[in-house]
Parts: structure tokens; sequence; C-alpha cells
């Protein structure tokens, strides 16, 4: 009574917490799996699922207060709060050895005096910081597997587990956990169940006591509530309820006059329910009607199933016709369509004069295809000889198929004959070039040596020459003898003619 | 007025289901904070009833649960006199257990306990009633026979 600030009433504790501990997010009250902050996996699948994608609902949803949990079993009297006496969340333990929930030894110590935080339970002196420490983990394990209702029980979910799993049960899945109206100005909150059908936040009189009430507890009203809810069907007297009403006279009530099951192979019975129950017991046609009800399903079906295939004939044909344009381009039109009919053999192996197919070949046989290529659309020629447009269209292609494998063999034959004539051919003309080249050889030989023949022939009588004028050139070459050696003597005389006496020799 | 807490609707609901022996907490049903109590006077003492009638020694409290209790003391008061040192004649109660000593990790039928024992135990020391303090400090026998008379006088069941 004497506390600082007064102390928020017990019942308040999430805005206390929020405002006193602002680290204790709700991300603190998830109680296993991983750090804090991460997601859990079963969060992470859930924001997968399509069923959390089409929601988009604005969580108006807050964690569950594990105070408030209903148990389904009484718990251990060792694992209940002596503050709160509700089974421990989040409990810590004092170094005395008292335990307690975190939250509740806040508002417990809010009331004391500081520096003189005291155990609730043994009054010894506690320092809060050093203190308190964490619970052994079998504690935590034993209060996870503790079974607890969900906390929106009351208003129909079913659901019970342990309770490490309640948080992640209200905030994800159970549908019966509050949301924001899907109306954007609406500020009223709908289950989750019902976020769907959009606001249902508007006042509608209920049609048989005329009273008003908003529309998302209409329903339930006329269940529960409404004192004029009962009341009994026109034809069987039965007491149920109004809104019941419709489905009981649809389906059940037997007094109503329906016609025999049998109206859709021809039966014209019809009388009250009771009577046409009988009578569908004996009537044939109503035995065989579900028989021929399946039928006619299977036959929807299958013609559902037939009209994707029509058009993919016609695309495939389409296809077709575009290939044989560009083989034959010059030739488009239908009658020169190159299909050998496979029911009329063939002529004996093509020979590789006429393997390629031209389409003025007098060798193909004449076409005898009832069928021309422009006759695209099914079932218009009743008298075409094939089962169906398709048939044709895998004869034309098989055909096709042959005319290409024939024209490959005769490429590859060709291509193998026109080798061994370019070998043949290539063989003789190296054989004329070696001769060729060997006469070549032949004659240089003989060249060189009348060359050298003349050349010596020169030479010698150069140097006689040169021997009767050495008197008269003496002076001149004895510089120059000096400057080039003892060769030079020799060489001298050359040079003049020397360029075409030399090359004659390299040659 | 706020929801209940929870701690307070199962302290009730366990006070009917396994009652104290010689003590009975009935919450008022217009105020669930509000209870009528009866303590019986603890044996040999002098606020026991009589074996014969009229019997006596039922002595009724009443017990008021602030706003923000357990975290404050509850509130209770005697509504019948007693002659009794530590208890004032409004009937308001000296013990430490309901002022500097509380705990949130008491609850209400320990402190009907403790009220309890503290009829079999006066404490003329820290009295509250000082005339009675006084009288039982000089004459304890002349105290405890006043006592005996006011229990047979007023705590009548």
């Amino acid at each position: 009574m004497s506390s600082p600030e007064p102390i928020p009433p017990p019942n308040d504790r999430r805005s206390s917490r929020a405002s006193s501990a602002g680290m204790d997010t709700a991300d603190g009250i998830l109680p296993v799996g991983g750090p804090p902050n991460d997601p859990s996996p079963l969060q992470i699948r859930a924001s997968n699922s399509l069923n959390s994608k089409n929601r988009r609902s604005t969580i108006a949803k807050q964690p569950p207060d594990l105070h408030l949990l209903e148990y389904v079993s009484q718990p251990d009297s060792n694992l209940v709060c002596l503050i709160c006496h509700s089974p421990f969340d989040r409990p810590v333990q004092l170094f005395c050895g008292h335990f307690f929930c975190r939250e509740c030894l806040d508002h417990a110590w809010c009331a004391q005096q500081e520096g003189r935080k005291t155990c609730p339970t043994c009054r010894s002196r506690v320092d809060p910081e050093k203190d308190v420490r964490p619970v052994p983990k079998i504690i935590e394990t034993m209060l996870d597997e503790l079974v607890v209702k969900c906390p929106n029980a009351k208003s129909g979910c079913g659901w019970v587990e342990q309770r490490v799993n309640v948080n992640d049960h209200v905030m994800l899945y159970c549908e019966y956990t509050l949301v924001e109206c899907a109306q954007h100005d609406c500020r009223l909150h709908i289950s989750q169940k019902e976020f769907h059908k959009g606001c249902l936040h508007y006042t509608v009189s209920c049609e048989d006591c005329h009273t008003s009430m908003m529309k998302k507890d209409l329903e339930d009203h006329q269940r529960t509530a409404c004192a004029n809810r009962s009341t009994n069907c026109l034809h069987c007297d039965a007491s149920l309820l109004r809104l019941d009403l419709k489905t009981h006279i649809k389906d059940a009530c037997g007094k109503v006059i329906t016609p025999c099951q049998g109206t859709i192979v021809g039966c014209t019975f019809t009388a009250e329910r009771a009577q046409t129950n009988l009578h569908e017991k004996s009537c044939p046609m109503a035995t065989m009607a579900p028989h021929f009800r399946d039928q006619q399903a299977r036959i929807e079906r299958n013609e559902a199933r037939l009209e994707p295939l029509t058009r993919k004939v016609g695309i495939l044909e389409d296809g077709l016709s575009s290939i044989t344009n560009m083989l034959y381009p010059a030739n488009d039109s239908a009658s020169t369509f190159p299909v050998t009919n496979p029911w009329i053999p063939t002529s004996p192996t093509p020979s590789p004069s006429n393997l390629v197919p031209t389409p003025t070949s007098a060798s193909r046989p004449p076409r005898s295809h009832p069928y021309p290529k422009t006759h695209r659309s099914p079932f218009t020629n009743p008298s075409h000889p094939f089962d169906s447009q398709v048939h044709h269209l895998l004869t034309l292609h098989e055909s096709l198929r042959d005319e290409v494998n024939r024209i490959a063999n005769a490429l590859t034959d060709l291509e193998g004959r026109t080798n061994m004539m370019v070998m043949n051919e290539s063989q003789r003309t190296k054989d004329d070039m070696l001769h060729t080249n060997a006469a070549i050889n032949g004659m240089r030989h003989q060249l060189h040596w009348l060359i050298s023949a003349t050349l010596q022939q020169r030479n010698s009588t150069r140097t006689a020459a040169n021997a009767a004028s050495g008197s008269t050139s003496g002076a001149r070459q004895g510089g120059s003898a000096a400057r080039q050696g003892p060769s030079a003597g020799f060489h001298a005389p050359l040079r003049r003619l020397s360029d075409s006496t030399r090359q004659d020799t390299k040659l | 007025m706020a929801a209940l807490p929870k701690r307070i609707i199962k302290e009730t609901e366990r006070l009917s289901k396994e009652p104290v022996p010689g003590i009975s907490a009935v919450p008022h049903d217009d105020n669930l904070r509000y209870f009528d109590v009866t303590i019986d006077g603890p044996a040999q003492s002098p606020y026991e009833g009589t074996l014969l009638p009229p019997f006596g020694g039922v002595f009724k409290l009443e017990l008021f649960l602030p706003d923000d209790y357990p975290m404050t003391p509850p509130k209770v008061r005697f509504l019948t006199k007693i002659y009794h040192p530590n208890i004032d004649r409004l009937g308001r109660i000296c013990l430490d257990v309901l002022k500097s000593n509380w705990s949130p990790a008491l609850q209400i039928r320990t402190i009907l306990l403790s009220i309890q024992a503290l009829l079999g135990a006066p404490n003329p020391d820290d009295p509250l009633a000082n005339d009675v303090a006084q009288q039982w400090k000089e004459d304890q026998n002349q105290a405890i026979a006043t006592a005996k008379e006011w229990t047979e006088k007023f705590a009548k069941a």
C-alpha cells in the first residue's frame, strides 16, 4: 500500500509486462525451439502454407497468457507457482531454492522497497541481479508437457495438447482466434473461421423473434437463444429448428412429394418421399439410376477430354503441312504430296537414281491416298477409311519417316561411292606427279653438269689471259691484295661477271 | 470491476472443497472479493467453545481481497467482540503477516490459520488494545476469565 507507484491489477498483466519489461516481447513466450527471435519451424511452415497465404488477415491475436490456460488434469503441486497458483510460466529459481514465475516475482518485488527484496516463501534477502537463476531443464520439460485446452475452448475449439504447442496453435492454426475484421474501416474483431465471409458486423434482425443483433451472432442466436427458434415441419409435423427447416424439407422429410430416382431413365413414379423410397427398392430403373448417372458422368468426362485432343491434332496437322511445304517448296499443292500408301506394296528397293524423291518422279506409284491433305477438321468426312484424324496423321507420319530413311540410306551409299572414286582419281594423279618430279630431277642433274663444265672451261681460259697481262695490273692488285688476303688474287677478276656466274652455280 | 484473477478463483474453490478444520470462508455472491469468515476458538484457550450448549467459541470475521491481492495483504477484521490484547475494539488485528511481513506466497487459508493461532497465543508485548494488554500483564488469570466471559457472551455459533 505504501509502494511508490500503483501496482497494476494482476489481471492486467499483459499491459504491465509491456511497460515494465520491454524486452519480454511476445517472442519470449515461445516455449522451446531455438533462440527466441528465430521463427519456430512450425511458424515457417505455416507461413508458407497455402492456407495462411489465403488468409491475409491482420492478426489481432495476442499470445495466450499461460496463467489463464485451463489444464486438463490437476497439475502437480510442485509445478505450481505459490504466487499465481498456476503452473509456472517462464520460471526462475532463487538462490534459496524457491521457484516462481518470472512475472509473478517481478510483481511481488514491485511492492517491496528497493534493496529490500525478499523471497516470498522464506523471506530471505535476495539480490535481484545475482540471486535469480534459470530453473533446471527438467522443470521446463515437465511444464511443456502439461496438457492444456485451447484458450478459445469457450468459443468451440476442441484442441487439447501439450502446453508447449499452445502458442503456435493460437497464433497460427486456431480457427477461433480473433482477428481484425476484413472490412478496412471496421475496428471490430472476428474469429479466424469467419474472416473470409467479410464483415459481419452489421445489425440484422432475427426473422423469427425480431431482435436485432450482429450478423455474426445470428446463427448462434437462431440455434440456441431465439425464443421462437423451433417450429414444426409443414409436411410431417416433426419439430425442429427453423434454421434446419429447408434442409429437412429438401433431404429428409418423409411427406414431401418427390420423384423416383429413376426419372433420368424414364420412370414416371412420383409420390411422398416415404412411398418413393419404398418404390425405389423395387423399381428396376431406380436401381439402375446410379449406374446410368455414373455412365453419364463418364461420357461427359470423356467429351471434355476429347476436346483438347482434337485441338492438339489440328495443331499437329498444321505442323505437318508446313513441314511438307518446306521439303517441297515448289509444289505445295496436295496432289503432289509424296506419301506412299502403306497398304499398297511399294516398288522394290529403289535404285539410287530414283531414290531422291522428286515430286515429278515417274517411278513413284500413283498416289491412291483417299485423304486430301487439306482435310483437317475431324468428323466432317464420314466415309474416310481411318478411325480418326490421328490415325491418318500417324500413317502420314510413318510413311514420311520411311521416305526419309530411304533418302538417308541412298545418301550414305552415294557418299561411299563418291569417296571411292575420289580416292582412285587422286591415286592416279599422285603417280603422275611422281613421274614428273623424277623427270624434272633428271633434267636438273643434266643442267648442273653442263653448267659446271662450262664454268670450268671459262675459268681455265681466264687464268691463262690473266697470266699474260699480269705485269700491267700488278701495282693496282698489290694494294687490294694486301687488304683482302691470299684469296683475293683469285676472286678479284671474277667480280665483274660474278653475279650471273654465282647464281648459275647455285642452281 | 475487472475480471477476477485466476488465483482468487482457485483459492475460493479450494477453500470450499478442502476446508480447514475450524475455519470457514464463504465469498459474497455480489462481490467475490469479500468473504464471510468464521474461526473456532482454539482448544485449551479462553476462546474455546463449551462442550455443552450454547457451545459458542465461534468468531465471525470479514475478509476483503484488495485489487492488487496477492501483492498486498488481505484486509481482515473481527466482527465478533473479543477480549484479546492484539485485537482492538473495532476488531482490527495486530499481526505481522497482515502488514509488513505479508508475502504473496501466503494465502487466505494461511492467514486465517495465523489468526487462529494468535487466539491461542496472545502477545501482550506487542499490543493493539492497550487496556487489555495492561490487564493481561498485571493479572493474567483475571484477563483470561474476562476473555472466557466475553467468548460465552458474544461468540455464539
